[in-house]
């Protein structure tokens, strides 16, 4: 679904990703872990065009993106992203939010998203909260309304940039919740997260990212008991 | 105490006929430089945010020279500039003045309502599809304007006063008329407090009229 291969990217003279290959099989539910600044982060916006990377390759659904000629909009309109700190639009409704790029980008009439709209509310368990402002909801509401805003474009994949590292504990959980829901459904998703429990119990595969390379990568069972790279088993004896 | 109490009455009943008349003149020339200012502003701040060096030129060297130089020499450029050059009355020639004065802070609001919007809006207004048209049209745009309501309600008030200096190309507002008055008078005091008790009033109305919208404004977000 999503082939990186040699990525590199570079902010001025500092690089971030040193060559990084990934392939995220469709329906496959990817996890990145790292320290911070390991380059996690970045290495997801490479992959819908928020960050352009300096050199490799990039191919979504079987197409290699060439991102001088392509149009860019209508690939990232395929790949969803969430944020960490939510980034809905504070001057529109919950449902608002959720419609607005049915509309503007597929032209959706405002109807037929409306519906689309309210049926993703309700699976993300917000129904009733269709017509309040972002500011009035919970961290967790909030990260909610983020996910079905960008289920609403029908994603082939989903990108998730630490979304619960903004919400207090307690908050956590409901929205774990609605991402372990998306991943059983099959949705192909690549999380960072630093939500251990999430990654044993809901990735196909953890990927440990190190100053800017993947050094271990491997299902939940082995990363966490047969852990082969050293920086991989301090990391985990740090989280656990 | 009781005198100046009576003879600034006096003066004010006698003379309210002209000064509403005058005040209407005052809201004209205050109406038109906000709005000509705010057409100006947005252009001028779409340039300095375009991205295109030459564009931004443009713009730096539009507000350097305005804000350097004082209204009043502004007012006497254009008058002499263009009245002379074309045929247009000074009312128009005064209330272009303060249009063309007021683009240059406009258009630093703008641009500061603007560019303070959070990063992760257009972010995440990219990442649902939405191309760089849209997403300064429907997400950048509402949102700074509503940040621009507050110091652009203060530059209404500033322009509102600033509008007394087109007295000097001879439009009959209010502080010209009040200048008159003082000078056939001989009770120039008296005559200025009512100059300054109309503009007073009109600013305190004004602001009682931003207030309540501000407030509006946000018990709709909320």
């Amino acid at each position: 679904m999503i082939i990186g291969e040699n990525i590199h990217k570079s902010f001025g003279d500092l690089e971030v990703l040193k060559g990084v290959d990934l392939h995220v099989k469709p329906q496959e539910v990817v996890v990145l872990v790292g320290v911070s600044g390991s380059g996690k982060s970045t290495l997801l916006r490479c992959f819908n065009f928020l960050e352009m990377i300096n050199d490799g390759k990039i191919t979504i659904d079987g197409h290699t993106v060439n991102p001088k000629k392509d149009n860019l909009t209508k690939i990232r309109a395929e790949v969803g992203m969430v944020f960490q700190h939510f980034n809905l639009f504070p001057h529109k409704t919950v449902l608002e939010n959720v419609i607005e790029a049915p509309i503007t980008v597929k032209k959706m009439k405002k109807e037929a998203a409306k519906k689309l709209g309210t049926e993703l509310l309700e699976k993300v368990g917000l129904g009733d909260k269709a017509n309040v402002y972002p500011s009035k909801l919970s961290g967790g509401q909030k990260q909610r309304v983020a996910i079905a805003r960008s289920l609403a474009m029908q994603p082939k994949v989903m990108l998730f940039d630490e979304p619960t590292s903004a919400l207090d504990p307690e908050l956590v959980g409901e929205v774990l919740q609605v991402m372990k829901q998306l991943a059983e459904e099959g949705m192909t998703m690549v999380v960072v997260t630093h939500e251990m429990k999430f990654a044993k119990e809901v990735a196909d595969r953890i990927i440990m990212i190190d100053e800017g390379k993947i050094i271990e990568s491997a299902d939940p069972k082995n990363f966490f008991e047969n852990p082969q790279n050293e920086r991989t088993k301090q990391f985990i004896q740090l989280v656990e | 105490m009781p005198e100046i109490i009576t003879t600034v009455y006096d003066v004010f009943m006698r003379t309210y006929p002209g000064f509403l008349e005058a005040t209407v003149v005052t809201l004209q020339l205050t109406a038109i430089g906000v709005i000509l200012g705010t057409v100006i502003g947005l252009v001028f701040a779409l340039m300095k945010i375009s991205g295109s060096k030459i564009l931004q030129a443009i713009a730096n060297i539009y507000i350097t020279i305005i804000r350097g130089t004082p209204l009043i020499v502004q007012i006497m450029f254009l008058y002499f500039g263009i009245v002379e050059l074309y045929t247009m009355s000074n009312f128009w020639a005064g209330a272009i003045a303060l249009g063309v004065h007021n683009g240059a802070y406009i258009a630093e609001i703008f641009r500061g309502s603007i560019q303070g919007i959070d990063p992760g809006q257009r972010e995440a207004s990219m990442s649902l599809g939405m191309d760089r048209r849209q997403t300064m049209s429907r997400i950048v745009f509402p949102q700074a304007l509503r940040r621009s309501i507050p110091p652009l309600g203060n530059q209404f008030i500033i322009t509102l006063k600033d509008s007394s200096l087109v007295y000097i190309i001879g439009v009959a507002e209010i502080f010209s008329l009040g200048n008159r008055e003082a000078a056939q008078s001989y009770q120039p005091f008296e005559s200025f407090l009512v100059v300054a008790l109309y503009y007073l009033v009109l600013v305190m109305i004004f602001t009682f009229l931003l207030r309540l919208y501000e407030n509006k404004l946000d018990v709709d977000r909320a």
